[in-house]
Formats: structure tokens, sequence, C-alpha cells
């Protein structure tokens, strides 16, 4: 039941919204529908830890620990961007940037509350759909709802970015597509399997050592391929810097942060198959190899950017290819360390985001040139957990993603990826050295005229809130939340 | 009337229509008009749709029939429909200009072909039960998933990017039904839907791309890098 409201809430939602007729409506149906949806995730995430996994209609819809965590993140980030949108929406209203090509301004506040729910809606399907094939259905719509959430300011530039998105997208998925009709023939002769339970990963995973070997190992390959496309791991990562860039904040910030999460969710349960069919090497191995490669990929990006959003979507691509790393590393480490990084990084760079458009709208632009600095003065709060946000995100200690790198380098140490573990610590000094560089001369750096900001609740609310969570879980992280990270993990480890 | 209960016969004509299947695919490759390519994907569609009826009516699996439908249905009428009627109303050139001249696309199309053939054959299990169907349609899916790809990187106009997306589309469509008679309908209804959506995404944005086109400014595009 709980499951079923979880989806049934955002697209209500955003069918309310498409027919609502004022502004205040609909952003009072988003607020309250993702406030809701986050209340629901956190109950069924009570319900997991308290019961165990949970399904319904036959398991159909099915979630266990990690679905529930991957719910969570989602709905919480939803539920930030939903209470950000408000302001964000209403100072583009305000300056006139609706205006450009004579869409009327309610237009526009349609598309984005209306969308916005069936892109959350898609997500939280991913994480509920035990089904591998509706997964890959869910996947892709969230790349279908989301393309017109990139083109929403109507530039020439954004209309290159949603089409590189969707194609790159759609090809990427195609293969998934494939993968995930190979690991249904692998699993095709045993008793019972063409039914449609034959293609759920909860009976597949129960039989996995007598999955055909030859197809897993190229259903992995493809699966790999479509869903790190998604995830944007490098070489499939160039659409991800146009869309980041160009999608409004709040879907950029869930875009970079729950979508992702769901990209990486989808190839840990293409990773819990294959490891449990073929052994954790040959999974591990490929997923090392492209996890690297994110990461390298996205060095020299950051160090020579000069768009400040641009350089946060080069960082997600690193940040999602340590996470394919940690993956790659396996065991009970580095499985844990994978499900950490994934809820700090949820925090972390939802919060960069919305950071990163408040400094947008208040200088009319995202390059760091023209900023030329100063941001502490203008706007001190901005300012201040911008660079917060930023030291957090690099590794710096006391902050949490500190302690989950750490927790990698460990696991690959223990496990003997020596050169990985090199790579890792090289290409980490690099990110490093960059996106402080960068960030910290945007923040702190001389600066030009311009006035101190006016204060805005909309605008300093939701940033302070997030800052506040990435504090805390620097130091304390909630038993129950460490539960259900160590609940997550375990899934992946089996056992 | 004997023929159409006799297995043999069946897996003749299903091999048969693969082969045709392949066949206007690599005419997709040859084909520089634009109308035509998006005629020929109809028929290839149709003939999918005839696969799956055929493997449904040979196996007496009444569930394919569905996924047929919907085959014909969506792709073979609705989707070429839509996409003629996008040709029509935003007036663009109908040659395709191919990266790769046509000769040499067809060469290669020719060596992916053999190149799907041998990882076929890495599938093909004699022992696993009723799989008499598999093991050419296997080839000739994995063929149309490769030159699907080829397509797609040899192809600089929007539109017939769309159509080979739509191609790899169908690639996997057919090793679904030759491997496993079929996605589970439920997972197969989702997929058509997708794909019903994407083409009318990607069509919305192919018109405003081109609307954009008159006046583009290429410094403009250039931001979009690094």
């Amino acid at each position: 039941m709980l499951l079923l409201l979880l989806l049934v809430v955002p697209l209500a939602a955003g069918a309310v919204s498409a027919l609502a007729r004022t502004r205040r409506t609909m952003e009072t149906v988003n607020l309250a529908a993702f406030g809701l949806g986050f209340a629901l995730s956190l109950a069924l995430a009570a319900q997991v830890l308290s019961a165990g996994p949970v399904s319904l209609w036959g398991g159909f819809l099915y979630a266990d620990h990690l679905s529930a965590l991957v719910c969570l993140l989602t709905g919480s980030v939803a539920l930030v961007c939903s209470a950000y949108a408000v302001g964000y929406l209403r100072e583009d209203e305000r300056s006139g940037i609706f205006d450009e090509d004579g869409i009327a301004g309610i237009a526009q506040f349609r598309k984005y509350y209306s969308l916005t729910p069936l892109f959350v809606f898609a997500m939280l399907l991913v994480a509920l759909a035990n089904n591998l094939g509706v997964m890959w259905v869910a996947i892709e719509a969230t790349t279908l709802a989301s393309v017109f959430l990139v083109t929403f300011h109507g530039r020439v530039t954004s209309l290159e970015a949603a089409w590189k998105y969707a194609i790159i997208g759609g090809v990427g998925l195609s293969m998934a597509l494939f993968g995930t009709v190979l690991a249904y023939y692998s699993g095709h002769h045993l008793p019972g399997s063409d039914t449609l339970a034959g293609l759920n990963w909860s009976v597949l995973a129960g039989h996995a050592a007598q999955l055909d070997k030859t197809t897993m190992r190229l259903a992995f390959i493809l699966a790999l391929l479509g869903y790190g496309t998604k995830a944007g791991l490098a070489p499939m990562h160039t659409w991800k810097p146009d869309a980041y860039s160009e999608a409004p904040v709040p879907s950029a910030a869930l875009l970079s942060s729950a979508t992702l999460n769901c990209a990486l969710y989808g190839l840990v349960r293409f990773y819990v198959l294959t490891s449990r069919c073929l052994g954790a090497e040959y999974p591990g191995g490929l997923l090392l190899v492209f996890g690297m490669l994110s990461m390298g990929i996205s060095v020299p990006f950051v160090l020579v950017q000069k768009n400040f959003r641009r350089l946060l979507a080069y960082h997600t691509i690193d940040h999602a290819g340590i996470m394919v790393t940690a993956l790659g590393i396996g065991g009970r480490l580095g499985a844990l360390a994978l499900m950490l990084h994934m809820t700090y990084h949820t925090v972390a760079k939802s919060l960069l985001f919305l950071c990163a458009g408040n400094v947008q709208q208040q200088f009319r632009t995202d390059l760091f040139d023209k900023v030329k600095g100063g941001v502490i003065r203008v706007m001190p709060v901005t300012g201040t957990v911008f660079l917060m946000a930023m030291l957090a995100i690099v590794g710096m200690p006391p902050f949490s993603l500190f302690q989950s790198e750490f927790l990698i380098v460990r696991a690959a140490f223990d496990a003997g990826h020596y050169v990985p573990t090199v790579l890792f610590i090289l290409f980490g000094t690099g990110i490093f050295a960059g996106a402080l560089l960068h960030v910290g001369g945007l923040v702190l750096g001389q600066g030009g005229e311009q006035p101190a900001a006016t204060v805005h609740p909309w605008r300093d609310l939701p940033i302070l809130a997030l800052a506040a969570i990435l504090a805390v879980i620097g130091f304390w992280l909630p038993a129950p939340l460490l539960d259900l990270i160590r609940g997550a993990a375990l899934v992946v480890t089996g056992g | 009337m004997d023929l159409l209960q006799n297995p043999e016969f069946g897996d003749k004509m299903v091999t048969l229509m693969a082969a045709l299947v392949l066949v206007l695919q690599i005419a997709m490759v040859g084909q520089r008009w634009l109308v035509m390519n998006i005629r020929l994907f109809g028929a290839q569609s149709f003939l999918l749709g005839a696969i799956a009826a055929a493997i449904a009516w040979y196996n007496h699996a009444p569930h394919i029939y569905a996924a047929a439908g919907m085959t014909v249905a969506v792709k073979a009428i609705l989707v070429p429909i839509l996409l003629e009627r996008l040709v029509d109303r935003i007036d663009i050139q109908h040659e395709i200009a191919p990266i790769i001249n046509v000769p040499l696309s067809i060469v290669i199309s020719g060596g992916l072909t053999l190149v799907a053939y041998t990882v076929g054959e890495s599938f093909y299990h004699p022992h696993a039960r009723e799989a008499s169907l598999g093991h050419n349609t296997l080839a000739v899916a994995i063929s149309l998933f490769l030159i699907g790809f080829f397509m797609m990187l040899n192809r600089r106009k929007a539109l017939t990017q769309v159509l080979a997306l739509l191609t790899l589309e169908n690639g996997v469509f057919l090793a679904a039904i030759c491997l496993t008679y079929g996605m589970p309908l439920i997972v197969e209804i989702g997929v058509f839907f997708d794909v019903l959506v994407a083409v009318l995404v990607l069509g919305i944005l192919v018109f405003r791309i081109r609307e954009s086109f008159e006046s583009m400014d290429v410094s403009k595009l250039r931001r979009l890098r690094g």
C-alpha cells in the first residue's frame, strides 16, 4: 500500500498541476506532494528496517533496503528542490527571462510544475520496480520526462543540450534494454520463467548461480554501457555538462543527484546478478576501468573550467566514477563505501547546484570571469554555504565525503588494487585543487561593484536546511539511517 | 493447410523474413532519400510484426500476438506517419548526407553482419529447449543493432538519427522475440509506450531545432564545449 501511495502521489500532483490555472495552486500542489512523498519515503524506510523487504502485487513492486535508501534520497532532494523552485521561478519571471520567446509565464510554470512530479515519479518507480524490464522503462521515462526541463529556458544552447541528452541517452538505454533481454534469456531455462516474475530481480537473484554464464557476461557489459551512459560515466559522459548547465537549477540538482542514483541503482542490480553468477572479479574489473576513466577525464576539465555549472557537472562525472570504483572494489567495505558515498554525494551535490543557482540569478551569468568573485560579500549566506559544500565534496575532513572516500581507498588497499588506489588519490588531488581554486576565487575573491543582495527566504532556507544536514552527517549519522545504509550494502554483498 | 502446422516450414518462413529485415536495414544504409528511409523503416517494422505473429502461431503462444499487433500499429503505421508529417511540416532537405559514402557504408554494414553472426553463434545451444528459431534470427537481431549504431554515427542530421535509434530498438525487439519469445506483456507495453513518447519528444525537438537554425548564431553553439 505504501509503495503504491509513494508512486501515486507525484503522479497525481503532476496531473493536478497540468490542469491548474494559477501559479500559486501549482506551487502549493507541488510542495504538498513532495512533502507527503518525503514522509512516505521515511515511512517506507522505517517499515523496511523493522520488517524487511516489502512487496506488492505478487512482487511486482518490491522494496528492500537499497530501494528504500534510493527512495529516501530521491524524496528528500525532491522536497528541497520543490521549495527552492518556488523562489527560483518567481525570480525568473520577475527578471523577464520567461518573456523572450513571448511564451506566457503561466505556461512555463505549468511545464515545470507538471513535468517535475512526473520525473520524480519515474525515479521512484526505478527504485520500486522489481521487474528489470519495468525498471528499464522507468529509467527511459526519467529521460523523457526531463528533456523538456532541459529545454526550459528555450535558448538555442538548451535545444542543443536537450538533443544530446535525448539521443545519447536513448542509444545508451537501448543497450541496457538488450542487456535486460539477455538477462531474461539467461534465466529462461529455469522453471516458471516465462511468466512476468521471470524477469523479477528478486527471482533472478535467488537463482543467480543457475543463470547461463555466457549470456550473463554479455548482459552485464551491455547494462554497464547503458546505465553507465545514464550515469554519465566516461566516455559516454558528453551530454552531462550541457544538460546540467542548461536545465533550470532545481532540475539540474535533481538530475545530478537523484537521477544519478537511479542509474547507479540499475547498475547495482545487474552487478549483484552478475557477481553471484560469475564471481565478483569479472564485473568488478570492468567497473574499475570505467570508474578510473571517468575520474581521470574529469580532472583536466575541472582544472580549466570557466563556467561554474559545468564545473559542477564534471564534478558529478568524477563522483559517478568514484561510486562505480567503490562498487568495482566490492566486498563488504566497498559496498558500504558506495552506499555512504551515494548518500553524502546526494546531499552535497544538490546543495552545490542550488548555491550555484543563487549566484547565477544574482549576477546574471554562470561564468567565473563575469562574476569576478566577492560572492561572500554580496550574498553572505550563499557564499558561506557554497564554500562549505565545496570543501565537503572535494573530501576535506571533517566532512562526510572524506569518510566515504577514505573507506574506498582502504577497501581498495585491502583488496590489493594498488594501481587503482594510486590513481584514485592522484585524480582526487587534481579535482581538489581545481575545484577549490575556482570556487575559492568565486566566493572569496576581490569582487566587483555589486551591492549586497536582499535576503530571500525562498532562496536561503532550502540551502540552509541542506547545509545543516551536510554538517550534521559529517559527525553523526542517525542510527536508523546507518542501519539502512548497512542494509543496502548487504543487498550488494548478499547474506 | 498442412504447411501451416509444420514447424519446419514455420522456421523457414521466420528465417526468410528475418533475412528480409536485414536486407531492408542495409537498404536504409544505402538509401539517400529521407522519406524513402522512413518507409523502409515502416516495412521493416511490419516484417518484425509478421515474424512475431509467426512465432506466436507455431509455438502456440498467444501473448506474442499482442506484441506483434503493437509492433505493426506503433512502429509500422503510427511512427512512420508522424515522421512523414514532420518532414512535410519542417520542409527540410530531403537528401541525407552521410559522413562515409554509400558504397563504403554498405561494405561496413556487411562486415558488421559477419561480426553479428560470430557473436550469435556463441549463444547457440542445441541442447537448450526448442532453440531452433533462435540461431539465424539472433544473428540478424545483433546485426540490426550494430548497423543501427553505425547509422547513428554516420549521420549528422537530427531526423535521420531518430531513425537510426528506432532501428536499434527494432534489433532489440527481434532479439527478445527469438530468444525468449518476447518479454512479459507488461514490459512490452511499457517499452512501446516509451518508444512512442520518445518519437514525439524527439520530433518536437527536431521541429524546434529546425526553427532556431534559421537564426542560429554559430558562436553561441560553441559555448557548449569543454
